[in-house]
């Protein structure tokens, strides 16, 4: 049967070829395979087996909610008048230091990169915390997916018994800016949101039904289900059965947010803050097969007290990342896990009369660890009050290009919005390589 | 498969009829009914390409189809019953003019604009919409009112709000009026000529941004200056001036204007802070640009895009697919499935003005729309052939009123005077509470997770759908003497159909194993029935 082919596209022959020869005349006109996207991935690899070990690499995002000051953590100023009160410390990296409030991961670079001449431009909250958590902006009519929904598609499977995409944010101040979007991938990658729990919603059996009764019903529903959809082949019908089809799996994934689970050395050893508790979650889930957990500790922002805030924020984060970190490497799990630092904008160097900080997207730092990253490596320089960068500026886009390099994944990988070819991170935009292992 | 060459010579062929309004040559007799054109070019492409169309759809999911798309629910028992035994041969055009005269349309209609206008926040248009559908307006009224919202408000309440809820950022009104009401999305050709579409280039873009660049927000009331341009920069770095430009590429004259000097300036600044205090609104400039944007937007040299943009639109909401898709890429690249039919239908749309029932109605009435959408043979054909009914998902306003009537006994519904019935129907659509807690449908529409959790676990669903009360379906099955009237009757209050007696036989099996129990029994034989695919879709 010939078919008068028309663009779904803006008009490259090139796209509407692609995609016919991959995925054959008879498909539907549907940009997005959605559930069977993996399979597509697959076809643009080489080999296969490549494709198989992508698929372990693991993301845990520790989202700094509110703005953690760059100089109170990697980007030290000891001695300026924007120092602040707190000195620097050597680091297992020679010429390297960051704040004195890090000691233990000052003796763990090793698997860590930093990044000190992030400039994003932006020093708002909302604006910054989007702009960090996609990599680049929203256009008008175009909600680009964010890291977690990326990852999701990208690393998870589509028939994951675990949820892809798990985000903790228990705080409610910034709660709204750091809000999950899965944009035109659609809701199949939204995440799965803690927001007052430490647990998923709706993921126990109510009390007024059996488990027997409510596998049963699930088991009915899947075969009237499977008869409906057997002579109607279209991906949205499909994602229904597929979403219903998960549940058990994801009930069953209820044990991997139970603490009780882990040796009572294990917990204490991650401590009994609720950010070290949410970090070991985020290591059962992906140790379990989750692809992204984004971990939140609020709230950052410190306008006055900056001190005395980042003393206790900076040690915890210290505490915590480290335990995760040695706890991902005893587990072997370190090299296909990127743990990632973030925020929406670091803090001014210039200390304000309430002897806090303000917002600042001029030149801050992210951190890297773990998986595809040269440990020990620091790029880029801020100026010696940390007013500007100096050296090697990047901004939102570059990071990402970095975070999907270290994963194995082509950051000029295309997707298909109806409208148009949408690459993984704006053209032009490149890895920071040597952060790259 | 065609190749690149055919294909770009049979859009070329079809930019004759395409282009130009003046120019329809080729298309059927304006006289004809808009259902009888529908078939004639469809089947028409059909037969040109030897491609079979699946078979009629039966009384019971034509009748549910219509009854979504017109006015957002599921049939009640009653009328699934009647229509079905129904023997009148005119039972079909009766029942649709049953619907679209019925309240439910006004209100699906308010539902489904406010969805298109403010997909973000669907509630926020919906004063003006409630308004302007009930007094019959139409689709050039609509546009009119939201591009120039009247001096006084009852005539068209808050109809500010489009405009209002843009203001802070001029590219995304511009882009989402050329998007909504002309189906052109330019956002691409904001920072360079359109790299992929010929007809794009920076200063579209531009000359829409200008039809708005006047406008801002003096506190609560919408302004707009005498005075002012774009200015942008192109990818070699030179600055320009954009003139106002329509989307065909027509410059728009306008009059001549100065910038006013510093003193001017600081004058008028005083005059809208004073304006502002006394919350009293700004006097109209002495020429609008958006004034000219509607004037130009409906004139019938340029009234292509507006036309065809809402025809392709309520196309899409019927036929699950439109006859340009994306339905934002209307544009010379992009040629319509069937441009002769697109053309006819705008026209129509024009002569018509703008009525969206009347084109609504002929739609449906086609038989095209009445075919089924299950295909038996191995590959499903192209969507654009419209050879097989698509499956759409529920809008979430459709989904959450169903659900609702759909756990309710049928009794309810079953009333002889017709005014009870109306109030009984009307409570339903006013309360939102479910709707809003399920995801909006977005084209490539994927079901969460999420959802399938809610509906396995979540008790305040189970107290909404499943509750043992008298006047719940759970409550009304109950007291039906044996499984298989049960069964029946549930198929018939939740699928709007009979059961097969596979479906007997299964469901019947399912609840003698739990006869110690009948409650239970009863609640999961509708859950499973409301959690179904068939239920969660028009098909």
């Amino acid at each position: 049967m010939t078919s008068k082919r028309h663009s779904s596209f803006c008009g490259s022959a090139e796209h509407s070829l692609d995609r016919r020869a991959f995925l054959g005349s008879g498909m539907q006109g549907s940009a997005l395979l959605g559930a069977g996207a993996w399979g597509l991935n697959a076809l643009r690899q080489p080999a296969l087996a490549e494709v198989l070990k992508q698929k372990e690499k693991r993301v845990i995002l520790l989202w700094l909610a509110g703005g953690a000051s760059q100089l109170e953590t990697w980007d030290p100023k000891p001695g300026r008048p924007t120092g602040g009160p707190y000195r620097a410390i050597q680091t297992s990296v020679p010429g390297v230091q960051i704040s004195e409030l890090m000691p233990k991961m000052a003796g763990r670079l090793k698997d860590t990169a930093i990044i000190r001449s992030l400039n994003t431009k932006d020093g708002s909250h909302g604006t910054g915390a989007r702009l960090m958590h996609l990599g680049r902006r929203d256009e008008p009519n175009l909600k680009y997916p964010d890291l977690g929904a990326v990852l999701a598609r990208e690393l998870g499977r589509a028939d994951s018994p675990v949820p892809d995409y798990v985000s903790f944010y228990t705080a409610t101040e910034g709660r709204g800016n750091a809000v999950g979007q899965s944009g035109f991938l659609g809701a199949r990658y939204a995440p799965m949101s803690l927001t007052t729990e430490n647990k998923p919603l709706f993921l126990s059996r109510q009390e007024n039904i059996s488990i027997q009764d409510h596998q049963q019903r699930a088991q009915l529903q899947a075969l009237f289900n499977e008869r409906f959809a057997r002579k109607r082949n279209l991906p949205a019908v499909a994602s229904h059965q597929e979403a219903y089809a998960r549940v058990r799996g994801l009930m069953a994934s209820e044990t991997l947010f139970d603490l009780e689970q882990e040796s009572q050395k294990t917990r204490d050893r991650y401590g009994k803050t609720l950010f070290g508790q949410q970090a070991l979650v985020a290591r059962r889930l992906i140790e379990a097969g989750t692809p992204f957990v984004k971990v939140s500790r609020a709230w950052w922002d410190s306008h006055g007290q900056n001190f005395e805030t980042h003393l206790e924020l900076v040690t915890e984060l210290d505490h915590v990342m480290s335990t995760l970190l040695d706890d991902l490497e005893e587990r072997g799990l370190l090299e296909n896990t990127l743990v990632l630092t973030l925020a929406e904008f670091g803090r001014t160097p210039t200390i304000n009369g309430s002897l806090g900080r303000d917002h600042f997207g001029q030149a801050w730092s992210v951190s890297l660890s773990g998986c595809g990253i040269q440990g020990g490596s620091v790029y880029g320089k801020t100026d010696q009050d940390g007013q500007t960068v100096a050296d090697g500026e990047v901004g939102a886009g570059e990071v990402f290009a970095t975070i999907y390099q270290a994963l194995g994944i082509d950051h000029q990988k295309d997707y298909h919005v109806g409208a148009r070819p949408i690459p993984l991170t704006d053209p032009g935009i490149e890895p920071v390589s040597e952060v790259l292992a | 498969m065609i190749s690149r060459i055919i294909t770009i010579g049979l859009a070329l062929t079809t930019l004759g009829a395409f282009t130009a309004s003046g120019q329809d040559v080729s298309l059927q007799p304006p006289e004809q009914a808009i259902a009888d054109v529908v078939d004639f070019y469809l089947e028409r492409s059909l037969g040109e390409i030897n491609q079979e169309a699946s078979g009629t759809a039966t009384d019971a999911t034509l009748l549910r189809r219509t009854t979504l798309d017109l006015v957002g629910r599921i049939p009640t028992v009653r009328e699934a019953q009647s229509y079905r035994s129904d023997t009148a041969p005119d039972k079909r055009v009766k029942m649709v003019e049953r619907l679209l005269t019925s309240p439910g349309y006004l209100q699906h209609q308010v539902y489904e604009l406010a969805q298109l206008l403010h997909p973000d926040d669907s509630k926020h248009l919906q004063n003006y919409l409630t308004h302007a559908v009930n007094n019959d307006a139409s689709w050039d009224r609509i546009f009119r009112d939201l591009m120039l919202p009247p001096a006084k408000p009852e005539e068209a309440p808050e109809a500010d709000r489009f405009i209002k809820s843009r203001i802070q950022d001029i590219d995304k009104l511009a882009n989402d009026t050329s998007v909504l009401f002309f189906g052109v999305n330019i956002s691409c050709a904001k920072c360079h000529d359109h790299p992929l579409v010929e007809q794009w280039k920076q200063s579209h873009f531009f000359g829409m941004k200008s039809f708005f660049s006047r406008t801002f927000a003096n506190g609560d009331f919408l302004s707009e200056r005498d005075y002012g341009a774009v200015q942008f920069q192109t990818t070699e770095g030179e600055t320009k001036t954009a003139q106002l430009m329509f989307l065909s590429g027509k410059v728009v004259e306008e009059p001549a204007w100065k910038e006013p000097n510093d003193e001017e300036k600081k004058k008028l600044k005083q005059q809208l802070e004073e304006l502002k205090k006394k919350k009293q609104p700004t006097p109209a400039p002495s020429f609008s640009r958006r004034n000219k944007l509607v004037e130009v937007a409906l004139s019938t040299q340029e009234q292509d895009f507006f036309a065809r943009n809402i025809v392709n639109r309520l196309w899409y909401r019927v036929f699950g697919h439109g006859l340009v898709m994306p339905l934002d890429q209307l544009h010379e690249g992009n040629p319509a499935s069937h441009p002769e039919l697109l053309q006819w239908l705008a026209r129509d749309m024009v002569t018509h003005n703008y009525d969206l029932k009347r084109l609504l109605r002929g739609l449906v009435l086609s038989k095209a729309y009445a075919r089924q959408s299950h295909w038996d043979q191995d590959s499903r054909p192209n969507p654009e052939w419209f050879a097989v009914a698509n499956t759409k998902p529920l809008s979430r306003y459709q989904y959450g009123h169903s659900l609702q009537m759909a756990s309710t006994s049928p009794d309810e519904f079953s009333l002889d005077d017709e005014n009870q019935l109306r109030e009984r129907l009307q409570r339903v659509y006013s309360q939102n509470g479910l709707a809003e807690q399920l995801d909006q449908p977005i084209h490539d529409f994927q079901v969460s997770s999420n959802e399938a959790l809610l509906f396995s676990n979540s008790d305040r669903i189970n107290e909404a759908l499943l509750a043992d009360r008298n006047k719940s379906l759970i409550g009304k099955l109950k007291s039906l003497e044996n499984d298989p009237q049960r069964v029946e009757l549930a198929y018939w209050t939740i699928l709007s159909r009979p059961p097969n007696d596979d479906e007997i036989k299964l469901l019947t099996t399912y609840l003698a194993a739990r006869q110690e129990r009948p409650l239970d029994g009863i609640q999961q034989l509708v859950w499973i029935l409301l959690t179904s695919t068939e239920f969660r879709f028009n098909h």
